[in-house]
C-alpha cells in the first residue's frame, strides 16, 4: 500500500505551507481569545487537537491510493447524505441552526465533509467519461451536487451549502464543459437571483446583502460587522498593532473574531505585512495544488484535486474579502486558520487527497 | 488514445487559465488590503480609536462652606446617578421600558426626561435618576448591563448636602443649569449643576470647581477595560462666611418656638458681616441638590405662604413704630427739635382737621424725645413729622438705610419705599398732602421696608452713621489657605452730631431696660437697645370690613443693637402677623442671649420652648369670631 518511495514524492512544500497557515491560525486564535477579563480560554488548545486529528485524517487519505476512495465514492456519498439527513432531524442546535452531531469530545459537522464526498463522487463520475461531458452528464453531476447542498441549506447553513457549487463547476470545467454552457449557467444565475431574493432568501440574509451595499444604513445592526471589519483591517496599518494589541478584536468590537473574522484580526495585529505573508501562503498552497492537478496520472486525479481545491479556494477568497468588509457577511470560515474542528479535519483530509494524487503520479 | 491526449491538453490549458485567474484574484486582494491598510490607514485608525476610547466627565465637588468659626455649613456627599448613554443604546424604547421596570419608576416619566434632552449631543448621557437609592443602584448593576441594559451608566457624583436645614434662603440651592444661564455664561454647559439662589448662586463661580475627565478604553459593550489618562476634577473653592453657626441656630430655634412666619437678619454693626439670617417659612435645600421632583416643586411654588420667597430681602412691610427713630433723627439733625423738645400727648391729636390717635388712649402726658421713644408715643412723632415734613424724613430715613437696597450679597433684593413729594408726583402724579406726613411719622402710610434694610438702619444708628453693606463672605480658600475677603465698602457715612444720636440710643435703651415695650429683650449687663413695632397690615376700618379669610393680624417687629455704647450686634426680628412687637422681642432675646453667652464664654441658653416666649396673642382689633384672630396654636 504505502510504498517507501512514495514518501519521497510527498509535496513537502505544500505540506509546510498548509501547516504554516494552521500555525498562524492557532496564534491568532490565541491572541483573540485570551481576553484577560474572561479568563484564559482553551480554544487554541482545542484547535491544536483538531490539527492533530486532521493530520491523522491526512495520513489516512494519503496512505490509501486515491482510487480506493473514488471507487468507494458512491458509498461515501450515500453515507454522507445519510449523516446530513440525520443531522437535519437529530442534530444539535446551536445559534439557530441544526448543524452538528454531538460526539463525546467534540461536535461533528458533517457538512464540512460533504465537500470531500461531493469532490470524490464527481471526480469519479466525470473521470469515467471520456471527452467533453454531455448535457445529461452535467445534469446528473448537478443532481449529485444538489442533494447534499439542499440538505445543508436546510439546516440552515447556506454558506457551507454554496461551497459545493464551485466543486461541481470546477470539475465540470476541467472535464471539458463547454464555455457556452458555463455562460448559460451564469445567465441562469443572474436571472434566478431576483427570484431567489424574493422567495428563497431569509430576511436576515437579505439584510446582510442590502447592508453590504450600504453598510451605514444599519450601522448598529447588520451593517455593524461589516463596518467593524473594515475598521479592524484598515486600522492595522503597514506593520499592525502587534500581537494581542489589536483593539478591535481584543475589545470585541469585531464579532466571532476567532472564527469568521480571524483574518481581520491578523490584518489588525500583524498589519499589511502579515496579510501579505498569509495571502502568499494561501496562493502558494492553491498554485501548488493546481500543479498537483496538472501532474496527476489520470483525469480522475486531476478532477479530485480540483474538486477539493475548488471549495477551499472559494472559501479562502470569500472569507478574506469579507474579513476586509468588502463582501456581505456570511458564516463562512477561513479554511486552515479559523477556529473549528470539523472544518480543520476535513480540510487537512482534503489536502491528504491532494498530496495523494501528486505522490502517486508515477504509480500504476 | 487521441481523446486521452486531447483530454490531457485540455486539462493543462484549463488549469493554466485557473492559475492565472487565481493569481489575479489574489493580486486584487493584496491591492485591496494595501488600499485599506496603508492608503486609508489614518481614517480607520481614528475610527478604531473612537470605537474604544471614551471620555468620561468627572464631576467636581462644589466648594465647602464654613461659618466664621470654621464649622461646616454646606458640604458634599456622594450620590449615585443613573443615566442612559445614547451612543451605546441600540433600542431606546426597550432600554426605557426595561430601566423604568428595574428602577420601579414611571415609564412615561423616563420618556419625558429623554425627550427633554433629545437635542443635546448624543455623547452626553441623559441622567434619568439623580441620587438613586441603593436599592435602585443594586437593581441596575445586578442586571448584566452588557446585554440587558446596554448604555445604562451608574455614576458616583458629588451632591450638595446641607447638614441642618437652617438658613435655606441664605445658602440657597443648586440645580441643573437652564438654557438661559448657558446662553449668558459661556463657561457653563448643559448638565452642569449651578447655584440657583442664595450664596450658591452669588458665589457660584467660586464654588463650582472644574470638572475633570478620564479617558478610558472600553470594549464593544462599553465596559471599561483600563484608564488611559485622568485629569482629576478641581474642587470648588472653600468659602468662609461671616455667619455664626450659633447665632444662626438661635434664630432658627427662636422662630421654631415662636411658630410665626417672618424673617430675621442679625449682623455685625461695625463691618456689616451677617451673623445670622432667616426667612420663614423655609424649605429643605437638600430636596434640590439631587434634582427636585415635580411634586415637591409644585408644593413649594403653590404654597400660599410662599416658602421660596426670601422675606428678609424681598418682603416689604410697614415698619410701624420702628420708623420713629428716623423721624426723630430728622427732626434733630434738621435743627427743628432738640432732645428736650416736649410734646403733650392727650391720647390723640388733631392735624389738618383730622383726629389721629395715640396707641395709648389715655395719653402719655408731656414727654421728651427719649421718653417718646421709650413709650413709643404716637402723638409725639405725629407732631415731629408734621414739623419736619416728608422730604426731610425721606432724606434721613434714606441716609439710615431705609427705602434703598442694602447691597447684601444675595440675589433679587427688593427695595423698600420711604415716600417723598417727588415720589408721589413721579409715581402717582399727585401732590403730596401735608396730612399724609402724619401717618409716615409712625411708619405707616406708604412706608415700606425690607427686614434687611431694618438691620442696616439699626447698625447705622448703632455705629454712629456708617451705612454698612451687609455681606456674608469672610474668606476664600483657593487651595493655599484662607485669604480674608475685605468687607465691601459702606454705602455712605452721614454726619450725625453724636449728642443727638445719643438721645435716640438712650431712648432705645430705655425701651428695653426701662419702662418700654421691649423689656423682653433685656439682657443684664449688655445694654440692649431696641424698638418694637406693631404694624398694621390693613387699616382698622378695612380689617373690620374684610370678609376674607386672609390673616390680617398686625405684623410684629423688633429692631435692636447691643451693647448701646459699644455695639457688637445689630439686627431685626420680624414676625409676620405676629400681632405685637414685643412678641418679636421675645425671639430676639434668645438670639441676643446666645450671642452674649458665646462672647462671655458662658453656656448657651437652651432652645426656647413655645411657652417660654410668653407670646401675647391678644388681638385688640380682632373681629369677633374671626377665625384668624382666634390665635390658634
Amino acid at each position: 500500500m504505502f510504498e517507501r518511495r512514495l514518501y519521497y514524492h510527498i509535496d513537502w512544500g505544500l505540506l509546510a505551507a498548509v501547516l504554516a497557515l494552521c500555525g498562524l491560525g492557532v496564534v491568532m486564535i490565541y491572541s483573540t481569545t485570551s481576553d484577560p477579563t474572561r479568563g484564559v480560554s482553551r480554544m487554541y488548545i482545542t484547535q491544536l487537537y483538531a490539527i492533530a486529528i486532521g493530520l491523522g485524517a491526512m495520513v489516512f487519505t494519503l496512505t490509501l491510493d486515491y482510487r480506493t476512495f473514488t471507487d468507494k465514492s458512491h458509498l461515501i456519498y450515500v453515507g454522507l447524505c445519510a449523516a446530513l439527513l440525520y443531522v437535519l432531524f437529530f442534530g444539535m442546535v446551536q445559534m439557530g441552526a441544526r448543524r452538528w452531531i454531538p460526539l463525546r469530545v467534540f461536535n461533528l459537522q458533517p457538512s464540512e465533509f460533504a465537500k470531500l464526498g461531493v469532490a470524490l463522487v464527481l471526480a469519479k463520475f466525470f473521470g469515467e467519461n471520456r471527452g467533453a461531458p454531455m448535457w445529461t452528464d452535467l445534469a446528473i453531476g448537478g443532481v449529485l451536487t444538489l442533494v447534499p447542498l439542499a440538505l445543508i441549506a436546510k439546516e440552515p447553513d447556506l454558506g457551507t451549502a454554496v461551497t459545493l457549487i464551485p466543486v461541481f463547476l470546477a470539475i465540470a470545467y476541467l472535464a471539458g464543459m463547454r464555455m457556452r454552457i458555463l455562460g448559460v449557467l451564469a445567465l441562469c444565475f443572474v436571472l434566478a437571483a431576483p427570484i431567489a431574493w424574493k422567495f428563497a432568501l431569509k430576511d436576515y440574509q437579505k439584510s446582510r446583502i442590502s447592508t453590504f451595499i450600504d453598510p451605514s444604513q444599519d450601522a448598529k445592526g447588520a451593517g455593524y460587522q461589516q463596518i467593524q471589519a473594515r475598521i479592524t483591517v484598515g486600522s492595522g496599518g503597514l506593520k499592525g498593532k502587534g500581537f494581542k494589541q489589536g483593539t478591535q478584536g481584543q475589545l470585541r468590537f469585531l464579532p466571532v473574531a476567532h472564527n469568521d473574522f480571524i483574518f481581520s484580526v491578523l490584518a489588525e495585529e500583524q498589519g499589511f505585512a502579515g496579510v501579505l505573508v498569509a495571502l502568499g501562503l494561501y496562493l502558494f498552497v492553491i498554485l501548488r495544488a493546481l500543479e498537483a492537478a496538472r501532474l496527476a496520472k489520470d483525469r480522475l486525479g486531476s478532477y479530485l484535486v480540483l474538486g477539493v481545491l475548488a471549495s477551499f479556494t472559494f472559501q479562502v477568497v470569500y472569507n478574506i474579502t469579507m474579513s476586509a468588509g468588502l463582501a456581505p457577511v456570511k458564516g463562512l470560515t477561513l479554511p486552515l486558520m479559523s477556529y473549528g474542528g470539523s472544518s480543520m479535519i476535513a480540510t487537512l483530509a482534503g489536502f491528504g487527497l491532494v498530496l495523494n494524487v501528486r505522490m502517486r503520479r508515477f504509480t500504476n | 488514445m487521441a481523446v486521452q491526449i486531447e483530454d490531457r491538453r485540455r486539462v493543462t490549458v484549463r488549469l493554466t487559465i485557473l492559475q492565472y485567474i487565481i493569481t489575479i484574484i489574489f493580486s486584487i486582494l493584496a491591492v485591496s488590503f494595501w488600499v485599506l491598510q496603508v492608503v486609508q490607514n489614518a481614517k480607520f485608525e481614528e475610527m478604531a480609536e473612537n470605537n474604544h476610547q471614551r471620555t468620561l466627565a468627572l464631576r467636581a465637588p462644589r466648594g465647602i462652606v464654613f461659618d466664621r468659626d470654621g464649622k461646616i455649613l454646606v458640604e458634599n456627599r456622594h450620590s449615585y446617578s443613573i443615566s442612559i448613554d445614547r451612543e451605546r443604546t441600540k433600542d431606546m424604547n426597550r432600554t426605557i421600558r426595561l430601566l423604568a421596570g428595574v428602577l420601579g419608576i414611571d415609564e412615561a416619566g423616563v420618556r419625558t426626561i429623554v425627550d427633554r434632552h433629545r437635542r443635546e449631543p448624543t455623547y452626553r448621557p441623559i441622567t434619568i435618576v439623580q441620587d438613586a437609592t441603593l436599592a435602585q443602584v443594586a437593581a441596575v448593576t445586578a442586571r448584566r448591563l452588557d446585554f440587558e441594559l446596554p448604555g445604562v451608566v451608574v455614576e458616583q457624583v458629588p451632591t450638595r448636602r446641607y447638614p441642618e436645614t437652617m438658613g435655606a434662603h441664605l445658602f440657597g440651592y443648586v440645580g441643573e443649569v437652564n438654557d438661559a444661564q448657558v446662553a449668558v455664561d459661556s463657561s457653563l454647559k448643559s448638565g452642569d449643576i449651578v447655584g440657583q439662589s442664595g450664596i450658591e448662586k452669588v458665589y457660584n463661580a467660586m464654588l463650582m470647581g472644574e470638572d475633570g475627565a478620564r479617558r478610558v478604553v472600553v470594549n464593544s459593550v462599553g465596559r471599561e477595560i483600563r484608564t488611559l489618562e485622568e485629569d482629576p476634577p478641581t474642587e470648588g473653592k472653600r468659602l468662609q462666611l461671616t455667619i455664626d453657626y450659633d447665632v444662626q441656630k438661635a434664630i432658627e430655634d427662636g422662630f421654631d418656638a415662636a411658630e410665626f412666619n417672618g424673617a430675621a437678619v442679625v449682623l455685625d454693626p461695625i463691618d456689616g458681616g451677617v451673623l445670622g439670617f432667616t426667612s420663614r417659612p423655609s424649605f429643605d435645600p437638600n430636596a434640590f441638590a439631587s434634582g427636585i421632583d415635580r411634586g415637591t416643586w409644585n408644593a413649594l411654588t403653590t404654597d400660599e405662604d410662599r416658602p421660596l420667597n426670601n422675606r428678609a430681602i424681598q418682603g416689604r412691610y410697614s415698619p410701624g413704630s420702628t420708623f420713629k427713630m428716623a423721624v426723630g433723627l430728622a427732626g434733630l439733625e434738621e435743627g427743628i427739635i432738640t432732645p428736650d423738645f416736649h410734646v403733650h400727648c392727650a391720647g390723640h391729636a388733631n392735624f389738618y382737621g383730622r383726629d389721629f390717635k395715640c396707641w395709648k388712649k389715655e395719653g402719655h402726658g408731656s414727654l421728651d424725645l427719649r421718653h417718646a421713644i421709650e413709650q413709643s408715643c404716637d402723638v409725639y412723632f405725629y407732631t415731629v413729622a408734621n414739623m419736619v415734613g416728608v422730604d426731610k424724613i425721606n432724606k434721613w430715613a434714606t441716609a439710615l438705610g431705609l427705602g434703598v437696597k442694602s447691597g447684601i450679597d444675595l440675589p433679587n433684593e427688593a427695595v423698600g419705599l420711604v415716600p417723598s413729594t417727588e415720589w408721589k408726583q413721579r409715581v402717582r402724579h399727585e401732590k403730596w398732602y401735608a396730612g399724609e406726613t402724619i401717618s409716615v411719622g409712625i411708619g405707616q402710610g406708604a412706608v415700606a421696608v425690607t427686614p434687611v434694610s431694618m438691620a442696616v438702619y439699626m447698625a447705622t444708628i448703632a455705629n454712629g452713621g456708617t451705612r454698612i453693606t451687609p455681606h456674608m463672605l469672610k474668606a476664600v480658600d483657593e487651595g493655599n489657605g484662607w485669604k480674608p475677603v475685605p468687607p465691601p465698602e459702606s454705602q455712605g457715612k452721614i454726619d450725625i452730631t453724636p449728642e443727638k444720636l445719643q438721645a435716640i440710643r438712650d431712648g432705645l435703651w430705655m425701651v428695653v431696660n426701662a419702662g418700654g415695650t421691649g423689656g423682653r429683650a433685656r439682657i443684664l449687663g449688655h445694654d440692649v437697645a431696641g424698638k418694637t413695632g406693631t404694624a398694621q397690615v390693613i387699616s382698622n376700618a378695612g380689617r373690620a370690613a374684610s370678609k376674607s379669610d386672609k390673616d390680617l393680624r398686625d405684623n410684629g417687629w423688633f429692631v435692636f443693637f447691643a451693647p448701646r455704647d459699644k455695639p457688637e450686634i445689630a439686627g431685626v426680628v420680624f414676625l409676620e402677623h405676629g400681632i405685637h412687637g414685643p412678641n418679636a422681642a421675645s425671639v430676639a432675646h434668645h438670639i441676643l442671649a446666645t450671642f452674649f453667652a458665646k462672647k462671655d464664654g458662658l453656656p448657651f441658653p437652651p432652645p426656647p420652648k413655645h411657652d417660654d416666649l410668653r407670646l401675647d396673642y391678644k388681638d385688640p382689633y380682632a373681629r369677633k369670631a374671626a377665625p384668624v384672630a382666634a390665635g390658634t396654636h
